[in-house]
């Protein structure tokens, strides 16, 4: 579904993400996890064409998205939720959800897909005419991911879905990334918290100071001595 | 002393309806593109020219000719965004007001040029039939039939922009990319149109404005800087966030300032503006109207 070979990317002259090279196939449930500041999140953007990529390929099925502006890398189904701030604050929860769809392979289908939104999480169909920014952390993060639904995904990328959550927000945030992925969407996300991540995916790559260091099936990583001792604090 | 003081009182908020206008525009843009366009004010110049030349060389009345100035200079518009601003909305939210005021201040002078140029500096105003006519209220206060559709077009053009952003589907696209742009691009709003039409209509709504100061007052090529100075009053006394506060503003606005004409002499109608500008800014920073935050 999406390769990622070499990619390189930064800010400008400062480059934070060197030679990094991920593949998530069709169906699969793949994160990246590293520590602050190890490039998740720039190779994020990269991928979304948010910031440059400098180097390296990135192939979205089969296809190349190196230099396609972010607006058509989403109509061609790769929908990415942010961290934090992954919905429009001034805008209602209907509004947001409406504005999921608004590329044209998804707004066809937008009753639909509302409906089975407003199913999966009950409390945004109360909360239909209530701003955004009003809204409770838990709230706003199922707006954010009832939005990326809307857009019809074949792949969903999310930025630390878990940041700035409670506990069990973060558990149910979980529940539905997997409940996503049974549908057959395939999901990347990145991660800090490792070992909740570790239970929920297929397979994970390590990143530290923009380099690839470790990857794996989720269960060999978890044995893996070196990601015990570094994100795992167990003997 | 009574009738001058209602008088002044109407006079100026009729004006004050223009100031609406324009701040529309201009709020527009500064909401949606973070730019700051300081030649808006000759944009309203230039749909001025446009409304005079239709009338005197074509014979057509400057109100019914309104929506064809808005083309015209929307049209203009979608090519100052491609030749100039496209360049300005690629640095991030800081660095674009920095450059774009002195992108257009330079663009204030060119347009000047290009204007006297054309038009030479002459005072043009549009003398229709109905020029002379007012409506006359209770015997004594004057309500001119051609400065009155300032205010008039003023709540029109609030009432379909507010429409537009919060009843469509790409007045709602629109208001996304004012408020994180990045966030709109992920969603599949393609930003850069967005910028190219918000940025056409603000200019489109300068034109309006235009047509309607040929119409009520006059226009020359120098009339631009102080349109655009009454707007950004307007913005800040208004905040941005709500269309009709900011007409609602335009009107407060010059009503203050046919009042202070009457009461301390013309001179000082523009003080009196910049001290209720500073009282508001002082208590209220956020604007009368506005969300306190800086997206339309």
């Amino acid at each position: 579904m999406l390769k990622v070979e070499n990619l390189g990317a930064g800010y400008g002259d400062l480059q934070v993400v060197w030679d990094v090279s991920f593949e998530v196939p069709a169906g699969a449930l793949v994160a990246i996890i590293g520590s602050n500041g190890a490039g998740k999140t720039t190779t994020l953007r990269a991928l979304m064409n948010l910031v440059p990529a400098m180097a390296g390929t990135i192939e979205f099925k089969g296809e190349s998205i190196v230099g396609v502006p972010t607006h058509q890398i989403v109509e061609r189904g790769l929908i990415m939720i942010p961290e934090s701030r992954a919905t429009f604050a001034s805008l209602s929860v209907a509004d947001n959800l409406a504005l999921g769809a608004y590329t044209k392979r998804a707004r066809r289908d937008r009753q639909t897909t509302l409906t089975d939104v407003y199913e999966i999480f009950p409390r945004l169909a109360e909360r239909k005419s209530q701003l955004a920014g009003t809204l409770s952390g838990g709230e706003r993060q199922m707006l954010a991911i009832g939005k990326a639904l809307m857009a019809r995904p074949e792949m969903l990328v999310l930025d630390e879905p878990s940041l700035g959550l409670a506990p069990i927000i973060v558990e149910n945030t979980f529940d539905e990334i997997r409940a996503i992925r049974d549908r057959g969407v395939s999901v990347l996300m990145v991660e800090q918290h490792v070992e909740a991540t570790l239970e929920l995916v297929d397979y994970a790559y390590v990143l530290e100071l923009g380099h690839v260091v470790i990857e794996g099936p989720s269960s060999d990583l978890m044995t893996d001595p070196r990601v015990r001792e570094a994100y795992l604090s167990l003997q | 002393m009574r009738q001058l003081i209602i008088q002044s009182a109407v006079s100026g908020l009729l004006v004050g309806g223009i100031y609406g206008i324009v701040a529309l525009g201009l709020a527009l843009s500064f909401g949606v593109l973070k730019v700051l366009n300081v030649a808006h004010g000759e944009l309203v110049m230039l749909g001025g020219y446009a409304a005079f030349f239709l009338f005197t060389n074509m014979g057509l009345d400057p109100l019914l000719t309104i929506p064809l100035v808005f083309i015209c200079v929307f049209a203009l518009g979608t090519v100052l965004y491609s030749l100039l601003f496209k360049f300005v909305v690629r640095f991030d939210i800081e660095t674009r007001i920095k450059n774009s005021l002195l992108i257009s201040f330079g663009l204030v002078l060119i347009l000047q040029a290009i204007a006297v140029f054309l038009f030479s500096g002459d005072d043009r105003t549009i003398v229709t039939e109905y020029s002379s006519k007012a409506l006359v209220v209770t015997g004594w206060v004057r309500i001119p039939w051609a400065r009155s559709a300032g205010l008039v077009v003023a709540v029109i053009a609030a009432f379909l922009l507010e429409w537009l952003l919060n009843r469509t589907t790409f007045g709602h696209a629109v208001r996304g990319t004012s408020e994180d742009w990045a966030l709109a691009s992920l969603t599949g709003i393609n930003v850069r149109r967005v910028y190219m039409i918000a940025f056409a209509i603000s200019a489109g709504l300068a034109g309006v404005a235009g047509s309607l100061v040929s119409l009520g007052y006059s226009v020359s090529p120098s009339i631009g800087l102080g349109w655009t100075l009454k707007a950004l009053i307007v913005i800040v006394l208004a905040g941005l966030g709500s269309m009709r506060g900011i007409v609602l503003a335009g009107a407060l606005l010059g009503l203050v300032e046919g009042l202070a004409s009457v009461w301390l002499g013309s001179a000082y109608r523009g003080v009196v503006a910049l001290v209720v500008f500073l009282v508001v800014l002082s208590f209220r920073p956020q604007g009368l109207f506005g969300r306190g935050g800086n997206h339309v």
